[in-house]
Order: C-alpha cells, then sequence, then structure tokens
C-alpha cells in the first residue's frame, strides 16, 4: 500500500511563488492604499488592499508566504499578526485565489452568502451644517441611505448643537435615512455621555468611538447609562480587544477594519459577537479591492450589518476606483451593495490602472 | 479481510463487557450497573407499579408545526396518569425520547416523582436540552396526575396550595391590530373581568436597527396603551427578535407607558448580555420560556437580571422543575409568569402549580377573549372548557390528580401529522431573523 501522500507545500500547485505591491492614490482626495498581489505555481493571481506598507513589512509577508500553498490561510494569519497591514490585503489575496480556483467566490467557500445583499454606510464630509446637508443630497442621489457624521470643530462642547446638525440632516433625509457619528476617539465618556443624551431621538444606529477603547472602566458610564449603543474597533487588530468590550458590556457594533484585519480574522471575530447577539460592522477608508474583500465578508456572515465604505465626491476619483477593479463594484441602490458573483474576490484587477494611479515617492 | 478481523474483535469485546455487567461508554470509566433501582424500594414504595406508557403524537390540523406529544402512564391499579411534552417542531424528538425512558419506567414506581426526575435528568449525562427536558416534562406530568388520582387529591393540595381559592390570575393574547379593535377588546375585557392583555412587537429585528423601525415599534405599543386604556395591565413579548442594543433603546422610550412587563428582550444564551437590557430599565423584564430545570434559571436569578419568571411545564421539566424554578425564584422577589402555547394537558398542569406559588403573577395562554378552535377541540376532550377564564381567572379543577378525563379514543380525530418545522423568516436581504 503506498504510503499516504502529505501535502507537500512548495510543491502544490496552490504554493505562492511571488509576492508584489502596488502603491497607489486618489487625484483628488490624496486617499492611499496598498494593493498586494500573490501568484501560485499554478499561475493564479490573487489580490489583496491595505494601507501603507513598508519595506519592512513587505519583506516579513514575503518571507510568511513564499512557498506555501494559498489555502494555509490560518497559518499565514496567525505568522503575521505582528504586521496588521500585511496580514490583511495577504489575507484577502489568499482567499482570491482560493476562490479562483474553486471557481466560485469567496463567500461561497465560506459557507454563505448568508444574505443577497449588503448594506452599506458611508462618511459625509464638511465642516458646517450647510457642507453636510449637501454632501448628504449628493450621496443620497447615488443611492445611500446610511451615513457616518463627523463631529464640526467645536461642537462636542455644545451638545445642543449638534442635535441641531442632526435635525437639518434629518430633514434634508427624511425618516427613512440613518445616521452614526463619529467621535473620533477624542472625546471623554462624560462629554460623550452628554451628546447620547442630546441625540437620543435620532435613533442613531451607533456612536462611533466616542472615546478612546483601551479604559473600559472609564468607557461604563457611557455603557451602563445611556442606551445609544456604541462602535468601536478602529484601532483592534485581534480578538482579544473586543472580547474585553463585549465580557464588559461595553460596545454594540464591532468595527474592524477590513484593511488590517483581512476576512479571516474578522469572521473569526465576528463569531465570538454572535455570542453576545452584537453585529459586526466592518470600518474601511481605503480603497476598492478592499470593498470588494468586505462584500464577500459581509455574505459570508450572520451577523453582519452594514459595511463602511469610502465614496468619494470628486468624479475623478469615482473613476479611479472603478477602473481598478474592471467595473465599480460599489455602486449602491436604496443603501444597499450588490454581492460580487464572480470567482474569488469577484473583481478583474487592472494592472494599468495600478500603474497610472501609482503613488510616487514624494 | 483485516476489516472484518477488526469488527469482530471489537464487537467480541462489546460483548465480554456487558456479560460482566459493564457499560460500554468508550472510554475508561465503566460505571458498574447495579441491581439497584426500583428494588432499592421494595420495602419502602408504593407497591404501585408502571405498566406502560403510551406516547401519542396529536395534531389538530394535519400542518400543525406543534402537534401535541402527550403521555399517557398506565398502573397496575388500575390508575392512569396524563401528561404533556409538546415540543414546537420537534415533536417527533420528544416522542422518541420518552420511548428512551419506557423500559425504565415499567415496573417502576409512580409515586416516586422526584426520584425518578433525578433518574432521568442525572442519569441522561448530558443533562437535558430542550428535548429531553420536554420527554421529562410529560412523565412527569402523567406521575403527577397518578400520584393526586391515587391519594386522592388534586395536584395543587398536594403542593399546598391554593394560596388564592378563586383560581389564579391569566391573560389572553391581545388578538387585535387597530385602534378600533383594540378599544373593542377594551369592552369585552371589561365585560368578562380581563385584567391584563399580552401582545408582541411587530416586524423583525438587525443586531442594529434603523431610526425608521424603532420608531414603529414604540409607535405601536403606545397604540396599545391608547387604546386598551390606562387600567388593563399590558405586557409585550419581544420574543427575543432583539437584541440587547435594540431592546434598550426601545424600552427606555416605552417606560412611561408602565407596562406590565417586556419579554424576552434578547435571545436566551446569554444572561449577561441580558443583563445589559435590565441595568438600563425601569420596565420589569421576563423571560424563561426556553430554558430547562432550575438550573437553567439559576443565573439569571443570581445575577438579578429577571423580574419574572416565564419557565413552561412542558419543556422545563413539568410541575417538580416548575415549581423548583419558582421556590428559587421566591428568594429572590421574583414572580412567576408561566408560559403556556402548547396543549391543554400542560396548560392545566401549570394551573395547579401557580395555585401553590406564593409568589406567582399570572398565568398565560395562547388563546383570545374569544376562544379559538384549539380550545373548543379542547373542551370536547376534556368535558369542560379548559383554560378559559371566568372573571379573569383560571377556575381550579375539583378532582384529583390533574383534574379531568381523557381517553386515547377522543384523541383518534387528531392522528399525527408529523413534525414540521416551526416557521422560518428572514430579514429582507434573505438573512436569518429570529421570530
Amino acid at each position: 500500500m503506498p504510503a499516504m501522500q502529505i501535502a507537500s507545500n512548495s510543491a502544490s500547485p496552490l504554493a505562492v511563488v511571488s509576492l508584489r505591491v502596488f502603491p497607489v492614490r486618489e487625484p483628488v482626495s490624496h486617499r492611499s492604499y496598498t494593493v498586494v498581489k500573490l501568484t501560485t505555481r499554478s499561475g493564479i493571481s490573487g489580490y489583496g488592499e491595505c494601507g501603507a506598507a513598508s519595506a519592512a513589512d513587505v519583506a516579513k509577508a514575503t518571507a510568511v508566504v513564499q512557498g506555501k500553498p494559498a489555502t494555509a490561510v490560518e497559518v499565514i494569519r496567525t505568522q503575521l499578526a505582528p504586521v496588521a497591514n500585511m496580514q490583511a490585503a495577504v489575507n484577502m489575496a489568499l482567499l482570491d485565489i482560493v476562490g479562483k480556483h474553486t471557481k466560485a467566490p469567496i463567500y461561497r467557500v465560506l459557507g454563505g452568502p448568508t444574505r443577497n445583499k449588503a448594506r452599506v454606510l458611508t462618511a459625509l464630509s464638511g465642516n458646517s451644517d450647510e457642507a453636510l446637508v449637501e454632501a448628504l443630497k449628493v450621496s443620497a442621489a447615488r443611492g445611500h441611505r446610511a451615513f457616518m457624521v463627523q463631529l464640526q470643530e467645536g461642537q462636542a462642547a455644545h451638545p445642543n448643537r449638534i442635535a441641531k446638525t442632526f435635525d437639518k440632516l434629518r430633514a434634508a433625509g427624511g425618516e427613512n435615512v440613518d445616521f452614526a457619528l463619529d467621535g473620533a476617539a477624542a472625546l471623554s465618556p462624560g462629554v460623550a455621555g452628554t451628546i447620547c443624551d442630546a441625540l437620543e431621538r435620532f435613533h442613531l444606529l451607533w456612536f462611533d468611538e466616542p472615546c478612546p477603547s483601551l479604559n473600559i472602566a472609564a468607557l461604563q458610564k457611557l455603557a451602563l447609562e445611556r442606551v445609544t449603543p456604541l462602535g468601536f474597533g478602529r484601532s483592534i487588530h485581534s480578538g482579544v480587544g473586543f472580547q474585553n468590550l463585549l465580557r464588559d458590556g461595553a460596545l454594540d457594533v464591532l468595527r474592524p477594519d477590513i484593511a488590517r484585519n483581512g476576512i479571516t480574522q474578522i469572521r473569526r471575530m465576528a463569531a465570538m459577537a454572535e455570542t453576545y447577539y452584537t453585529a459586526v460592522a466592518p470600518y474601511h477608508d481605503g480603497g476598492p479591492i478592499a470593498s470588494a474583500a468586505a462584500l464577500q465578508l459581509a455574505a459570508s456572515l450572520p451577523n453582519f450589518f452594514i459595511q463602511q465604505i469610502p465614496a468619494p465626491q470628486a468624479e475623478e476619483d469615482i473613476r479611479m476606483r472603478a477602473s481598478i477593479t474592471g467595473a465599480s463594484i460599489e455602486a449602491v441602490k436604496d443603501g444597499y451593495a450588490s454581492l460580487p458573483t464572480g470567482p474569488g474576490l469577484g473583481i478583474t484587477v487592472n494592472e494599468e490602472a495600478l500603474a497610472q494611479y501609482a503613488e510616487r515617492a514624494a | 479481510m483485516k476489516r472484518r478481523e477488526l469488527f469482530t474483535t471489537a464487537a467480541g469485546l462489546f460483548a465480554a463487557k456487558t456479560a460482566l455487567g459493564g457499560i460500554d461508554c468508550g472510554c475508561a470509566f465503566s460505571p458498574p450497573q447495579n441491581a439497584l433501582g426500583g428494588d432499592a424500594f421494595h420495602s419502602v414504595g408504593s407497591k404501585i407499579k408502571i405498566t406502560n406508557v403510551k406516547v401519542f403524537g396529536v395534531s389538530l390540523t394535519p400542518t400543525s408545526d406543534r402537534p401535541y406529544v402527550f403521555v399517557k402512564i398506565e398502573t397496575d391499579a388500575g390508575v392512569i396518569g396524563w401528561g404533556e411534552g409538546t415540543l414546537e417542531g420537534k415533536a417527533a424528538a420528544v416522542m422518541a425520547c420518552v420511548n428512551d425512558f419506557r423500559e425504565f419506567l415499567i415496573g417502576s414506581d409512580p409515586m416516586q416523582v422526584e426520584h425518578h426526575w433525578q433518574s432521568m435528568y442525572v442519569h441522561s449525562f448530558y443533562r437535558a436540552g430542550p428535548v429531553i427536558g420536554s420527554a421529562i416534562s410529560a412523565i412527569d406530568q402523567a406521575m403527577w396526575d397518578i400520584r393526586g388520582k391515587v391519594l386522592g387529591l388534586p395536584v395543587y393540595q398536594l403542593l399546598g396550595g391554593p394560596v388564592d381559592p378563586k383560581g389564579v390570575r391569566g391573560y389572553y393574547h391581545a388578538r387585535a391590530s387597530s385602534p378600533a379593535e383594540l378599544r373593542e377588546l377594551r369592552q369585552t375585557a371589561i365585560q368578562q373581568g380581563v385584567s391584563c392583555f399580552k401582545t408582541g412587537i411587530p416586524e423583525y429585528y438587525e443586531f442594529i436597527e434603523t431610526h425608521a423601525k424603532i420608531k414603529r415599534a414604540i409607535k405601536h405599543m403606545e397604540m396599545l396603551r391608547e387604546n386598551l386604556g390606562p387600567d388593563l395591565d399590558i405586557a409585550v413579548d419581544f420574543h427575543a427578535k432583539t437584541s440587547p442594543s435594540v431592546a434598550s433603546v426601545i424600552v427606555k422610550e416605552v417606560e412611561p407607558l408602565r407596562l406590565l412587563f417586556i419579554e424576552e428582550p434578547c435571545p436566551p444564551e446569554n444572561v449577561k448580555a441580558m443583563a445589559r437590557i435590565a441595568k438600563r430599565s425601569t420596565t420589569p423584564i421576563a423571560t424563561g420560556e426556553r430554558l430547562i430545570a432550575a438550573y437553567g434559571c439559576r443565573e439569571l436569578i443570581e445575577m438579578g437580571v429577571v423580574d419574572i419568571l416565564q419557565t413552561d411545564i412542558n419543556h422545563v421539566g413539568g410541575i417538580t422543575a416548575l415549581w423548583k424554578v419558582a421556590a428559587m425564584a421566591e428568594a429572590s422577589g421574583i414572580v412567576m409568569a408561566p408560559h403556556a402555547c402548547e396543549g391543554p394537558i400542560g396548560a392545566i398542569a401549570s394551573v395547579h402549580v401557580d395555585a401553590a406559588m406564593p409568589n406567582f403573577l399570572i398565568q398565560e395562554i395562547c388563546s383570545g377573549v374569544e376562544p379559538g378552535p384549539n380550545e373548543k377541540v379542547w373542551a370536547e376532550w376534556m368535558g369542560f372548557p379548559i383554560m378559559r377564564m371566568v372573571d379573569g381567572r383560571f377556575p381550579l379543577p375539583t378532582k384529583p390528580g390533574l383534574g379531568f378525563d381523557l381517553t386515547e379514543d377522543a384523541l383518534k380525530k387528531y392522528p399525527f401529522g408529523g413534525t414540521r418545522p416551526m416557521a422560518r423568516v428572514f430579514h429582507h436581504d434573505g438573512s436569518v431573523a429570529e421570530w
């Protein structure tokens, strides 16, 4: 009887043989991100995306993925944990390869789809009520129904002024739009609590990063006394941070950054959150490849609520994002994005566009 | 060839072990099968023995998702007992589980209900979830029915009741959806002496919800209070449709409505999660219909999460377990409002336990002010309008045991239509919703 075949990593057709990075930048917003490309021995390419990556990060990631089969997602995730950004991008790229190899969208590989479309959140920018109202109208006309609103300068100390802003936004958007408030982790729990009181009648989807999330005891003032849902996670890159918040009843929405965690890691965080009846709403302020990854993730989770997707106002930026992924996968209709249906991430990355929008060293 | 040898050897080992009286548990730990059990009580038992255990699936409509699971225990004294273990959506599983207990029950003394309860629960090793819990519930109720008949007393008297001879206060479901219907319901309630209604919140909820949906839930509850009036008690069942995040927002806003309670504001697995709602609300919180045995309620009671427990006599472990939950709850100032949304046997068994609870609040029946088709069948079976209130209360039966006569013949019109799953509901993006 022949000896059982042991999966030999480097001889596998799915073994990763190269890793390339493409730093790109949006022409108007100057939002920049790094596209990561992995290629296997069999010639399948997979793409991922993260924020800025240093040469050292890239070298570390290359050393870890080299020769490993693209299916070794968990092994690679663990070994790349210290390099959050590359871990995230590599994870998307690996799953893109697995999807292409199996000719299935990633959500199907992962046991989905759990839904047939994904609710989308987008940030409104503007430092006056008028600017915010205008931004809301533009985004609403593009199909958006849920908006992240940033506090305006000097507003934090005046909760009634914030309420006035929301009165205007509500009047402009009607009863069927929704808002989350971005505290940018810059408030004290006391101030955040006063803002919750002033805004209770608006039924915010949640108050995002009202204050730093490291001091959970300080957060309790907010979590135990107010009913406004709290979202944290932009700076959390491991399950531990979320577990601490969930255990102490201080978290209603998990907001891991798709570009700093990747698909697999957020699925693990979501699995834990399910047992607290808590939703996952990944943060995202990068490019369209990570948006595609986020949509794949959304359709693999039972407790997904909404995906933040940047919606640049400038036509040039919008064009760039669409050209990178072959076509726009970020279009929103009545508050929802469609799920990609092609294999892997469901996009065809256009490397000419990556070259065209390459971020040049300053 | 080698595989065959392996099987032979394994079978041989198993045979050798059982011949020696051991149990092959597949581990290194084989407890001896001692000969005690029934014989250990030879000198102190009642001399009555169980001769047969029959289980019936009863479907009032061929496609019912909750065929009743009734158990009939027969004894050599000629006394029989009925119990119910209806488990919505899982009838056949409970029926199979009752039969798993059959061999152990036959020849046992039906008067030793506490002892047999312990054996069914403890010796099930994995403890009881809803299937085992419902099977134990049915067997337990049937034994109590027999015990009452043998001792010549209604079960509530065996339990030390009644606390109130006028019966136990109950509530119907408010089957009304418009303000006009609710105002009419109020008039009927006043005429009938009914003092409380329960209804559910509309729609399905994601873990975070939109302003529009939260508003609709609140408006719905305001409509109930406005039209049912200030003097009727109103309970609102969230049915675990909401997360702690969403429930907390809604509950805070309906505090001025002074509801009797809100029920299952989040699903039952995470007690700390429910505590988040309780800590931020002054409206009493009720839960427990999905919990099994007093063990299942301990953490809720200990953490001060609930004001009202609603364990269901058809799942919690019958009369024995419902009574224990109430006893433990009393020590923490928690009152009881048992759930009843299945058949008439469990419902009336619940009334018996209620009547003996010093910390009783109210008894549910999933019925309206007008009896529906199910209640008409029940009356036909039992010969009296079982589980219909008089002046806002369920009257106490006066006959020994559970206080009704039921024949197998009466059930024959409603043969078992098979297990049907409970409702499967989805959000508008196709994802799974709680209902």
